[in-house]
């Protein structure tokens, strides 16, 4: 699989048991984990937590690493997600209530800072289309989990995950266009 | 697996995201190793997702890099992750703790079963013991009691003070036999009626003492008795059997006299 030529250095050096290599894959990929971590469990305090848990794991199991299946951040962004993911599962509080049945623990009443924006050509997409990706993506739901949280046939699910995508090469085609033509002209 | 189907089930999609099964996911691994197009349609969808996660990245404060780098620092591989959140999250449940009571809970409550089965077990064994005990004390019980009574019946006859005789039978009863033991001493007489024939429901046989002509009541014979206690009659010249109706006479009929002795 292509691979950044940085990150393969960086791995092989990380594979020699080089700790810098790791704050360096740390300096390039922690903003991107960590607004993948943040917006899915939603609480800087365990966040944080999970970040360093995540690149601990990096650490201790990057022998594990095949470059063969897929690029570095692919397989980060799982180790991310799963560990968020175990986390959450682990941490979801249940209170009794008087009438002895229980309900999930949601903080109602303190103010929650909103991490769900969502940036980039991502935020340009249709709402379906944004949502779609942010479940699977941002929020950790399967495929499975996501459609029934949409509403919407899987079949149809999995079409907006498709056109979503396309439509973000598309628009990337065009503003690469864009800027190459503000270049020749600017030039000119 | 047809190429057209993984694309539209979103299989590669699936796989970046981590939520195939491992069977799945070895199939996609091999397939995007022998079929260039989809390996290549596969980075694209890396690129994109990592471009949509760089372009959503929210930059972690400084602290988390340096709890990282401590914990690495100072534990080597064998790292755990320092808590680095606010102090409300001391109190977080420990659950490395709870796995090691929760083993000694479980090997507790195992021990404690086994230790009780084998209790109930003892127990068990203990009461079927008792059991055989008491059984066995009984046993002994009666065989004390009736070695007192043989010992006591041999302790009778077998003294230089007993005399023993013999009631031969007489032509009624030619065949029949008693042995009387008499203790002068003691004043006890005992007969062993083995020897006399057995008679109809409504009979019995009957013994006398004869003193001074008159013939004395001793008591009923019934017979295959080995030893029945008589009365002693004092002064008694003679022992005589007859047969008598059922329950006794008061006075013997001669003309069933079976058997007779003289003192």
């Amino acid at each position: 699989m292509a691979a950044d030529p940085k990150d393969t250095e960086f791995i092989n050096q990380l594979l020699n048991g080089d700790k810098n290599a790791l704050y360096l894959l740390y300096d390039k990929y922690s903003g991107a984990l960590y607004g993948v971590i943040l917006r899915m469990c939603r609480e800087e305090d365990l966040a944080k937590d999970l970040l360093q848990e995540s690149f601990i794991k990096i650490w201790q199991k990057i022998g594990s690493y095949d470059p063969e299946k897929g690029k570095f951040y692919t397989w980060a962004y799982r180790i991310a997600k799963n560990t968020t993911l175990n986390a959450l599962r682990k941490s979801t509080p249940l209170i009794q209530t008087e009438d002895l049945s229980v309900y999930e623990n949601k903080n109602t009443d303190l103010e929650v800072t909103d991490y769900s924006n969502l940036n980039g050509i991502l935020a340009e997409l249709e709402p379906q289309h944004q949502q779609a990706i942010d479940l699977v993506y941002f929020k950790g739901l399967t495929h499975q989990e996501a459609h029934k949280e949409m509403n919407v046939p899987l079949g149809s699910f999995k079409s907006y995950i498709r056109q979503a995508l396309m439509k973000m090469r598309e628009r990337r085609s065009e503003l690469s266009l864009l800027v190459l033509l503000t270049q020749v002209f600017g030039n000119g | 697996m047809d190429k057209k189907k993984i694309l539209e089930d979103g299989l590669l999609e699936q796989y970046l995201l981590g939520e195939l099964s491992d069977e799945q996911e070895i199939l996609i691994q091999k397939v995007l190793k022998e079929d260039a197009d989809l390996r290549s349609i596969f980075e694209g969808l890396e690129e994109e997702f990592e471009k949509i996660a760089f372009e959503n990245a929210i930059l972690p404060p400084d602290s988390v890099k340096k709890a990282l780098r401590k914990a690495i620092e100072t534990s080597g591989e064998n790292t755990k992750v320092k808590d680095i959140s606010s102090p409300k999250k001391n109190d977080t449940f420990n659950y490395g703790r709870l796995a090691v009571a929760a083993s000694f809970a479980a090997i507790f409550a195992l021990s404690s079963f086994w230790f009780y089965n084998r209790w109930q077990t003892a127990e068990d064994n203990l009461k079927a013991l008792q059991e055989q005990t008491i059984a066995l004390q009984d046993r002994l019980s009666n065989l004390e009691q009736s070695f007192e009574i043989t010992n006591e019946r041999y302790q009778t006859i077998n003294n230089r003070n007993v005399i023993p005789l013999l009631l031969k039978g007489n032509t009624i009863f030619p065949e029949s036999r008693a042995v009387a033991y008499v203790n002068h001493a003691t004043k006890i007489v005992m007969v062993n009626s083995q020897g006399l024939p057995p008679l109809e429901e409504d009979k019995t046989y009957q013994m006398w003492a004869d003193v001074d002509g008159v013939m004395i009541n001793m008591g009923l014979l019934p017979p295959d008795r080995d030893l029945i206690p008589l009365k002693y009659i004092d002064r008694a010249e003679s022992f005589n059997i007859t047969i008598e109706p059922a329950g006794g006479n008061d006075h013997p009929t001669v003309e069933n006299l079976i058997s007779n002795v003289l003192l």
